[in-house]
């Protein structure tokens, strides 16, 4: 997080008319610009201290919360809104230039990211990382009110892959080229993070309360499953992805019968995925020699 | 008016390969660049897409124009007369504002980085190529060997005029470095200012953003 420091006035200026202008879409650019300019301070400011970045959600008592946007949230907004060209464009610097321009801002703004896309990808990620604990988080409310039935573990783990995995429907034409931009030396971190943190969430729900050696193995193995089911998955041209979900359920049986199973590689395909695939089960091998050791 | 040829260089690249790209895929892509343009409704071989050169010196305006003939650029270039302390130029105009080794001639630099805010759309770029200040102090210490004793002597050799390098080394170093100079582009507004050092630091690319 970049701390912003005395030009916080006016930024906030600048994303409140950004907001007007994309709330009301009839608003023209030129009488937003002109209320900019008006605000826009002059030399001296004695008022301007050196402040934290304040983002929407300290709000100012509520209402004009909308006025305090931080950078991040800005950039998440605009990666929010290239989402919808990424059918069209790819995971890349066009889709998020198209994203800054429905927002009203100068493609220019696309700038801002690397160019390889890889922001964009890691936001979308990131973004179904939180649906998908927000669904489980929902699934467990239900358990624990009594209306719903607890699944079994195999079931749970298959359900909750399956939910994840159908998130990258809309985007799965695209989504080997956002792969391999994950596998780049410079991404690596941050979305094996991103991975490990999901995994983590999902055996969390499934009430995994180990605290012995099982807790790497657990991990392992289902990072193995996910992994592979997801390139699985780019192959699949059947009906709502059926070959996919039974893969997915034999692997899980396995995992369920065989107890420290590694990974189980599976793949029909082009040289594109056999690539893909080495490098996946080279990263999920590190880990679990990781784990192993 | 270099930056604008290969700006050109660059948008009509692009367009040739969303060209070909159409071609195969029958499908309208809009078209996108992140460099400099004019948003005007023009529909030629530079789509949207127009570059506005504007300098405080006439001279300097026709040797532009003179070498852009030369070069074969006709469309998509304007030239403009103008003040960069006072741009003759509407808010929120354009896309991206560059300025190369110019900055350093400004009497107020604030004043042209405060225009430079107002006449950028929100979203746009500024960047600003100029010398600044070399951190290593070896090089340090060799490229100001270098700047005084040897430049202006060449400037007199060459170009019979030793006082205008004496000034062109002067100026350099009057010029803030780095950090300061990304401490007044946020001053005037622009927000995820950054700069990339060249030459370790001989010539600095500083970015910031109006948002």
């Amino acid at each position: 997080v970049r701390c912003q420091l005395s030009p916080q006035q006016r930024p906030l200026q600048a994303s409140a008319v950004l907001r007007r202008v994309s709330d009301e879409q009839k608003e023209p650019l030129a009488s937003s610009s002109q209320q900019q300019f008006d605000s826009h301070p002059t030399d001296h400011q004695p008022e301007q201290e050196p402040q934290g970045p304040r983002p929407s959600y300290t709000g100012q008592g509520g209402q004009e919360s909308e006025d305090y946007e931080s950078e991040e949230q800005l950039q998440h907004r605009i990666l929010t809104a290239a989402l919808e060209f990424v059918p069209e464009h790819g995971w890349t610097a066009e889709a998020i230039a198209e994203g800054a321009k429905t927002l009203g801002l100068s493609v220019a703004a696309a700038g801002m990211f690397h160019s390889d896309g890889s922001e964009l990808i890691l936001h979308f990620v990131s973004q179904c990382n939180t649906k998908l604990s927000e669904l489980l988080e929902q699934e467990q409310k239900l358990v624990q009110l009594g209306e719903a039935e607890k699944k079994p573990t195999d079931q749970f783990l298959r359900d909750a892959v399956e939910a994840r995995l159908r998130m990258l429907i809309p985007y799965i034409e695209k989504w080997p080229q956002a792969l391999s931009i994950l596998l780049l030396p410079h991404n690596i971190p941050s979305s094996l993070n991103l991975l490990t943190s999901m995994i983590d969430d999902i055996w969390h729900y499934a009430g995994d309360q180990s605290t012995d050696f099982n807790w790497y193995t657990r991990r392992a193995v289902l990072t193995g499953i996910y992994n592979t089911t997801e390139l699985v998955m780019m192959q699949d041209s059947s009906p709502d992805f059926e070959e996919t979900w039974r893969f997915l359920e034999n692997r899980v049986a396995d995992a369920m019968n065989m107890g420290n199973t590694a990974n189980q590689v599976q793949s029909t395909g082009e040289a594109v995925v056999q690539g893909l695939m080495g490098a996946a089960v080279t990263v999920s091998n590190a880990e679990i020699s990781r784990a192993v050791r | 008016g270099d930056i604008a040829f290969r700006f050109i260089n660059y948008v009509r690249s692009v367009r040739e390969r969303q060209l070909q790209q159409k071609l195969k895929h029958h499908q309208n892509l809009s078209w996108q660049e992140i460099s400099e343009s004019y948003q005007e409704d023009k529909s030629k071989s530079l789509g949207n897409s127009q570059v506005v050169v504007c300098d405080i010196n006439k001279e300097m305006l026709k040797v532009g124009k003179q070498k852009a003939q030369h070069l074969g650029y006709s469309e998509g270039l304007s030239w403009v007369l103008g003040n960069a302390e006072e741009l003759p130029f509407d808010d929120d105009k354009f896309d991206v504002y560059t300025i190369a080794f110019g900055i350093r001639n400004v009497t107020r630099i604030d004043l042209a980085l405060q225009e430079a805010y107002r006449v950028l759309k929100p979203g746009g770029r500024f960047l600003c190529l100029e010398f600044s200040h070399v951190s290593n102090p070896l090089l340090s210490r060799l490229y100001d060997l270098y700047s005084f004793q040897v430049i202006p002597v060449l400037g007199e050799v060459i170009a019979g005029d030793w006082k205008s390098y004496q000034y062109l080394v002067e100026s350099i170093r009057r010029f803030p470095p780095q950090e300061e100079f990304k401490a007044m582009i946020e001053d005037a507004g622009f927000l995820k200012v950054d700069y990339q050092n060249l030459n370790s630091g001989i010539v600095a690319i500083h970015s910031g953003f109006k948002l």
